[in-house]
């Protein structure tokens, strides 16, 4: 369980997040959903340390992640899958896998083999240039790098920007089969409500810095109300 | 024809040498983002290290050994007390590692005092080929600094420490989220270019003075290497350094020394003008 | 003006010295000023204007350079006017620098790290020139250089005595620095402030960055120049050394320990340290270098605004008000991308 309390954090002049505070539940699947701006990546960003929390508290499995170095985040259980992917594209397929898995020599890393098994596209081309890859292959290659150091939480910021509906839809399928075989908990932050109705249990509402309202995937299915309050312009 | 072989062996040599201090000073800047105005004295601290050795009757093998090792740890030293608080303002570095060859500087004219010092050649005999004639230990210089060159390459492009490294320069926020301590990165690879350039001082002691102004005379040529150079933090220095070294030792065969220095830091500053990504092209300019 | 204030006491101060340190001091102080007008020079270039200038003293040194060679008379022997000179030195200067500005800044200009690196390089190629042009004296530099000439109303003194010389000095100085902190507190200065920090943004509001960097560049430059016409005439002789590397590092040392972002702050810096250097150096001998390295390397890491800037702003806080207007307002900077990578 991920539980941030008090969270303040921004950028040098603009604080984005003020007294946050959630929940996220380990071992099913929540979706973060909220208009551009309002704080969804810079959560995340500051639950990876990649932007250093001003006040408040993170806490992951009892463990306090805020004063904590990047590497020993991911290392204490959370994958992060940015936004826009970031993959090393002057590097191999293989090259990008192995660097998750030296990032995580320590503890036990997931076998590129167990990885090849759920994608079988990176083992064709693991000899290939990432950076060759399409936008969808890129975000596989992206998930897979994180789900090596074997996580207990991944965080995926906007997978399925800008990529093919198809592929979208595919990479849900596979994510949430792997989420329920292995136990992972997984917070999604998605505009693209499909991606939430394959994949979620649960869902946020994000507005203005902080959580505004929250509901079971079955409600969102029947009631669609949430959606237009807090995505719709 | 054969007056020319000299000529191009004494070119090679100072461009290898040339390459090896422009390395030390890329694997930092590239990495980092930090500009190591100290790197010159580092070199030349590399240098006293041989001096000390043989003032102690050390055989010369003992002190290729020591050089790097006393000026990596000195690099472990530096990064610890100055540049691990500094890296995220890259223009202050300058500054500070300024200061710190000042003082560098000084130290060194402290203990051994301002005058030259010279190393002996610890092989002393010459290789003739036909119609010339060449010191042996030149030569033996060039192939330990060729393979020190391939050495680096090698650690940067085919083992687990260059992987981690590359994805460091490339991206260092994506590589810690991924587990890497870039820190720790970092670290290593500061002492990593300090030691390179400590090796390199030793190397050639025995063939030029070694005095504590010697570093200025690498820095800045080796700065107008990586800069000309470009493309990539390894291959841009190869091409750098030939450019850069080459030109300045060739042209002072038939111009003066001073007017040959003159010529090629313009040729530098016009091909880092007009070409800010390097001559291969491939870096994003500053 | 609470910053006004401070530098009329301090040049008030300045004013009333001779009378407490004695000849040889009033001698040395004089020097100092000179510095500190260097000092000022890179001040405006570097804390205003954003350009890390490595090679500062080149400017220095062209300025004694025209400044001895004139009041020589190795121009033309009856053209030896100190006036004429002093123009000429800011000018050769000035020109030197807006030539080798629009080299350096137009289209993709160089900045940050690269322009410190090349700048440094000019320095070093401009030292080295100087010291193998032997119509200008070579190593040895230009000897007898007069001392500045007085002409007024047909009346002519020359000024051989340090007290006169030291008030000449201390008003002109006075007189620039004022004039320079007038002129950062108009809409140019807070131009400054937003091409050091947003240049993109302030292009696209449809003013040329090449022409504000340019201006700054060789006012800089005229200033540095002016600087170092007056130090001729005060030792003498014209030597390659004001133009090098020596000089150019060492007033980066002295702005930075100061305070590169204000004026006072920088040239006090200069002051400070040439005479803890003329007083230490006595003290602690060959370790005053030693000393200064790590002083400048310590106050880098540790009061990146300046030894003496800290506790100044400090006293003018409420008075400095931040310009900000809604197109050019603060906001977090890019992230320092790294200079190269594999992909």
């Amino acid at each position: 369980m991920l539980e941030i309390r008090n969270l303040s954090s921004g950028y040098r002049d603009a604080l984005v997040l003020r007294d946050f505070d959630c929940r996220i539940a380990g071992g099913r699947v929540t979706a973060l959903m909220g208009r551009n701006g309002m704080g969804k990546t810079t959560l995340l960003k500051t639950i990876m340390g990649l932007i250093a929390a001003r006040t408040g508290t993170i806490s992951f499995d009892g463990e306090m992640l805020q004063n904590l170095s990047t590497h020993l985040i991911s290392r204490a259980g959370i994958g992060y899958v940015p936004q826009g992917r970031e993959i090393f594209d002057g590097f191999t397929v293989f090259e990008n896998l192995r660097l998750s898995l030296l990032g995580h020599e320590g503890g036990e890393p997931l076998p590129i083999a167990q990885i090849y098994d759920w994608f079988p596209i990176l083992k064709e081309r693991a000899e290939q240039k990432a950076g060759t890859f399409s936008g969808g292959q890129q975000q596989i290659l992206a998930i897979a790098r994180a789900l090596i150091g074997r996580p207990k939480m991944l965080l995926l910021d906007e997978p399925t920007e800008g990529i093919q509906p198809s592929i979208v839809h595919e990479i849900g399928l596979q994510l949430g089969k792997i989420a329920r075989d292995t136990g992972l908990g997984i917070l999604i932050v998605e505009q693209n409500v499909d991606m939430v109705r394959t994949l979620a249990d649960h869902v946020l509402f994000m507005e203005n810095g902080s959580i505004r309202e929250s509901c079971d995937i079955e409600a969102l299915r029947r009631d669609d109300s949430l959606l237009h309050r807090y995505l719709s312009v | 024809m054969s007056e020319l072989f000299p000529i191009i062996l004494d070119a090679s040599s100072y461009i290898l040498i040339l390459v090896l201090v422009a390395l030390g000073l890329m694997i930092v800047f590239g990495m980092m983002g930090v500009i190591n105005m100290a790197h010159g004295e580092l070199f030349m601290i590399g240098a006293y290290v041989m001096v000390m050795a043989q003032g102690l009757g050390l055989p010369f093998l003992a002190g290729i050994i020591l050089a790097p090792l006393v000026v990596g740890f000195l690099g472990l030293l530096i990064e610890t007390a100055l540049i691990r608080h500094i890296y995220h303002r890259p223009l202050d570095t300058i500054l500070a590692t300024w200061g710190l060859s000042i003082a560098l500087k000084q130290l060194i004219v402290l203990i051994f005092g301002p005058e030259s010092h010279s190393v002996a050649l610890p092989i002393d005999g010459s290789v003739t080929l036909g119609a010339f004639t060449y010191p042996i230990y030149r030569l033996i210089l060039m192939a330990v600094s060729a393979a020190l060159i391939g050495g680096t390459f090698w650690l940067f492009v085919k083992t687990d420490f260059g992987l981690k490294a590359r994805a460091v320069i490339a991206r260092p926020d994506t590589a810690a989220t991924l587990g890497i301590d870039t820190r720790r990165m970092y670290r290593w690879s500061f002492v990593i270019g300090t030691a390179l350039a400590g090796l390199a001082g030793a190397l050639v002691a025995p063939i030029i003075s070694v005095d504590p102004q010697m570093g200025l005379g690498y820095l800045v040529p080796g700065f107008l290497s990586i800069l000309v150079g470009g493309a990539g933090p390894l291959a841009g220095v190869l091409v750098g350094g030939a450019v850069v070294g080459g030109v300045s030792n060739l042209l002072a065969v038939w111009i003066s020394p001073v007017a040959a220095l003159i010529t090629v830091y313009i040729i530098a500053i016009l091909i880092i003008r007009l070409k800010p990504e390097g001559l291969l092209g491939g870096r994003r300019a500053k | 003006m609470r910053n006004s204030l401070i530098g009329i006491i301090v040049f008030g101060c300045l004013a009333v010295s001779p009378a407490f340190i004695g000849d040889y001091w009033t001698g040395q102080l004089s020097a100092y000023l000179v510095y500190g007008l260097l000092a000022i020079s890179l001040s405006l270039v570097w804390g205003y204007g954003g350009i890390l200038c490595f090679g500062q003293a080149m400017f220095f040194g062209i300025g004694g350079y025209i400044m001895a060679v004139f009041t020589k008379g190795m121009i033309y022997p009856d053209l030896t006017s100190s006036y004429l000179g002093l123009l000429a030195a800011m000018a050769g200067s000035a020109m030197f620098a807006l030539a080798l500005g629009f080299f350096l800044f137009a289209g993709r200009g160089i900045s940050g790290a690269y322009l410190a690196i090349i700048t440094l390089a000019i320095a070093l190629v401009l030292e080295r020139l100087m010291n193998n042009w032997y119509a200008l004296g070579g190593y040895n530099g230009l000897l007898n250089v007069p001392p500045l000439k007085l002409v007024a109303f047909g009346l002519s003194y020359e000024l051989w005595d340090k007290l006169p010389t030291f008030y000449i000095i201390l008003g002109i100085v006075a007189a620039v620095f004022f004039a320079v902190t007038l002129l950062v507190n108009t809409s140019y200065g807070l131009l400054l402030t937003a091409i050091r920090t947003h240049p993109d943004r302030l292009s696209s509001l449809g003013y040329s960055v090449l022409n504000l960097r340019l201006s700054v560049f060789s006012l800089s430059a005229a200033i540095a120049g002016l600087a170092g016409a007056l130090f001729v005439t005060l030792d003498g002789f014209a030597s390659p050394t004001l133009i090098g590397f020596t000089l150019s590092t060492e007033a980066l040392i002295w702005v930075a320990i100061g305070g590169k972002e204000m004026l006072l702050a920088a040239f006090l810096g200069a002051i400070f340290t040439r005479t803890a250097e003329s007083w230490l150096s006595e003290i602690f001998g060959d370790y005053w270098i030693l000393i200064l390295g790590i002083a400048f390397m310590v106050s880098v890491v540790l009061l990146p605004k300046g030894l003496l800037a800290t506790p100044f702003e400090r006293l003018t806080r409420r008075k400095r008000v931040r310009p900000s207007s809604p197109a050019i307002a603060p906001s977090p900077p890019d992230p320092p991308s790294p200079p190269s990578g594999p992909d």
